[in-house]
């Protein structure tokens, strides 16, 4: 553990140094930034998906509204310290009123509503036009300078990943844990599984919020399409399970893998992205539905094997 | 359009998510062989049906067996992967542009008593039907129907009384699959598409079979009546950019108001 933490001061110390070491290379600190984005959403849709085993199809929602929530805010005069805070709390504030129908719902079917959620709240903003633009979307006029914006990505980051170490090891995450393995004997044990499913929902909300409105302040043009779009749905749940579902380091390892990817192919083939994303999906859920994590715990055991048969002998 | 997602969850227990990713591959195939050969799209389903019979049979086999026995959400995710490939592949090789099926036949319109009907919507009403009942028939009276239905009820009864269940589960599934190719290969008729074409019909599925409880045949023919009722008195009201999310909204609804389908259904538009 005490390494672990060591690792992780040393992994911290160096993204921080980055941008003025690496200053030059504008690419490299774009691609962190990104990093530290899709990471910290990987992260807050694990806080559902992974730990409480409720896979939501739908969490465009909470992007989207951030985004939004930002964009219109900023574009009225309101200052960036007004409207990040809203944009965190109005999708934390969606997430309990969709909570209610939502978790009454269980496992696949909990899963489809979401589909059904995520495509509604995009429609919305599609013919909502006096407030979103419609289909041609918003602009802002101006972004903040990019190492303020990497800093903030990296904060954000940072506390989705204390959030979800807080949670791992907490009463709440054990409850989270209780209700993936099995709700009844979770509710029978006292556990109180829509209250704790409402909760975890409500943490990843307002993360994708605050994710939504840096999203916004980076691209300075958001359209339905983009950030309540399906396939950015499907990004969240892709890069946790490539890393590892309901786990702290997972979505991290699978934003990694994620930005790679979608770095290299989507600027050679349209859609060549989401493909290899399909495949991978398939080839994990079918060999090793622990993720990249599950894939080095057992090179790690087969390291220790030669060793346990010398003990035998 | 929904049969098959019912008769593979009935059997299987579990939900095809990538039943979009079919229906949208049969359409593709039905304008891929009028325009390149010059097949007639009503014939396409011949070539499409037995194929995707195949298809669905061989990834039950190879892909699917492995992850019943896992919880229910990773089976989920598996299908929702083939659904991702199948999409982006044909993204990839038809590109996104709007495609759309045009013969003599698609525009043709008939004259019935004062009203104009269009010939390909009573074709594709009259094929949904006759699918309909050919399918009630196979189930109830024949010995492959039966052993699908008693898989459905209690796999492992089944198993007790000399049914070849794993044999069974891969035929199920690949009837699933066809019927999503067959019905991709109707509504090809009807509408224009895209890789992304079996989306918003698919949530419509999973709606009509919650509709109508989700493993009866009958029902599912119930829940997309209901469907197309709300939709049709929906749009009086509002425009019709949001038909779609009408059907949403009906989803979520019943998902949570009625998860015992289609009798509490029936009471309700009786009252209302």
């Amino acid at each position: 553990m005490a390494s672990r933490t060591a690792a992780a001061a040393i992994v911290l110390a160096a993204l921080v140094a980055a941008p003025f070491l690496a200053a030059r290379s504008e690419y490299a600190i774009e691609v962190l930034f990104l990093i530290f984005l899709y990471g910290a959403m990987a992260t807050a849709w694990n806080l559902l998906g992974g730990f409480a085993g409720q896979v939501s199809f739908g969490h465009a929602a909470f992007l989207g509204i951030g985004a939004y929530a930002t964009t219109i805010l900023i574009s009225n005069g309101v200052s960036l310290w007004i409207a990040v805070p809203v944009s965190a709390l109005l999708p934390g504030l969606f997430s309990l009123l969709i909570g209610v129908p939502a978790f009454r719902l269980r496992g696949p079917y909990f899963s489809i509503a979401t589909i059904g959620i995520g495509e509604a709240t995009r429609l919305i903003a599609l013919n909502w036009t006096s407030l979103t633009g419609g289909a041609s979307g918003l602009t802002l006029a101006g972004a903040p300078p990019m190492l303020q914006q990497y800093f903030a990505a990296l904060a954000l980051l940072v506390a989705a990943v204390g959030v979800a170490a807080w949670i791992r090891v907490s009463r709440f995450g054990y409850a989270l844990a209780a209700v993936r393995q099995d709700p009844d004997a979770a509710e029978t044990l006292g556990v109180a599984t829509t209250v704790v499913k409402s909760q975890a929902l409500f943490l990843s909300a307002c993360i994708l919020g605050v994710a939504g409105s840096i999203y916004a302040l980076h691209y300075l043009f958001i359209s339905p399409d983009s950030v309540f779009g399906f396939s950015t749905a499907v990004s969240f749940v892709i890069m946790p399970i490539i890393g590892g579902l309901g786990t702290v380091t997972g979505p991290l390892i699978g934003a990694v893998v994620y930005t790679f990817i979608r770095e290299q192919l989507a600027a050679t083939l349209a859609n060549a992205d989401l493909l290899a994303f399909g495949v991978l999906l398939i080839a994990i859920v079918v060999f090793e539905p622990r993720g990249i994590l599950g894939i080095a715990d057992r090179i790690r055991a087969l390291r220790k094997r030669p060793a346990v048969t010398v003990a035998d002998g | 359009m929904s049969y098959g997602l019912a008769l593979i969850y009935g059997v299987l227990k579990i939900i095809n998510l990538a039943n979009a990713g079919f229906l949208m591959l049969g359409a593709y195939l039905t304008w891929w062989l009028f325009t390149a050969y010059h097949v007639h799209p009503l014939l396409a389903p011949l070539i499409i049906v037995p194929l995707f019979f195949l298809g669905g049979w061989a990834l039950e086999r190879t892909l699917v067996r492995r992850v019943l026995g896992a919880e229910p959400i990773i089976s989920l995710l598996l299908l929702f992967g083939v659904w991702l490939v199948l999409q982006n592949l044909a993204y990839v090789i038809w590109t996104g542009d709007t495609r759309s099926i045009e013969t003599a036949f698609v525009d043709a319109t008939v004259a019935l008593g004062g009203l104009t009907l269009s010939v390909p919507r009573i074709y594709v009403f009259v094929m949904g039907a006759l699918v309909l009942v050919a399918l009630q028939l196979f189930l109830t009276r024949t010995f492959l129907g039966r052993a699908i239905r008693a898989t459905a009820q209690d796999r492992d009864a089944a198993r007790l009384v000399g049914v070849d269940v794993d044999r069974v589960m891969g035929i199920a599934f690949g009837i699933g699959i066809a019927l999503a190719g067959f019905g991709g290969s109707l509504l090809s008729l009807l509408f224009s598409f895209t890789p992304d074409f079996g989306r918003a019909l698919s949530l419509k599925s999973f709606c009509i079979v919650v509709l109508g409880g989700l493993d009866s045949i009958v029902g599912v023919a119930f829940g997309s009546l209901a469907l197309a009722l709300a939709e049709a008195f929906g749009v009086r009201y509002m425009p019709a950019s949001l038909q779609n999310l009408i059907s949403f909204v009906v989803l979520v609804v019943v998902l949570i108001a009625l998860p015992k389908g289609i009798v509490g259904t029936l009471r309700a538009l009786r009252r209302g």
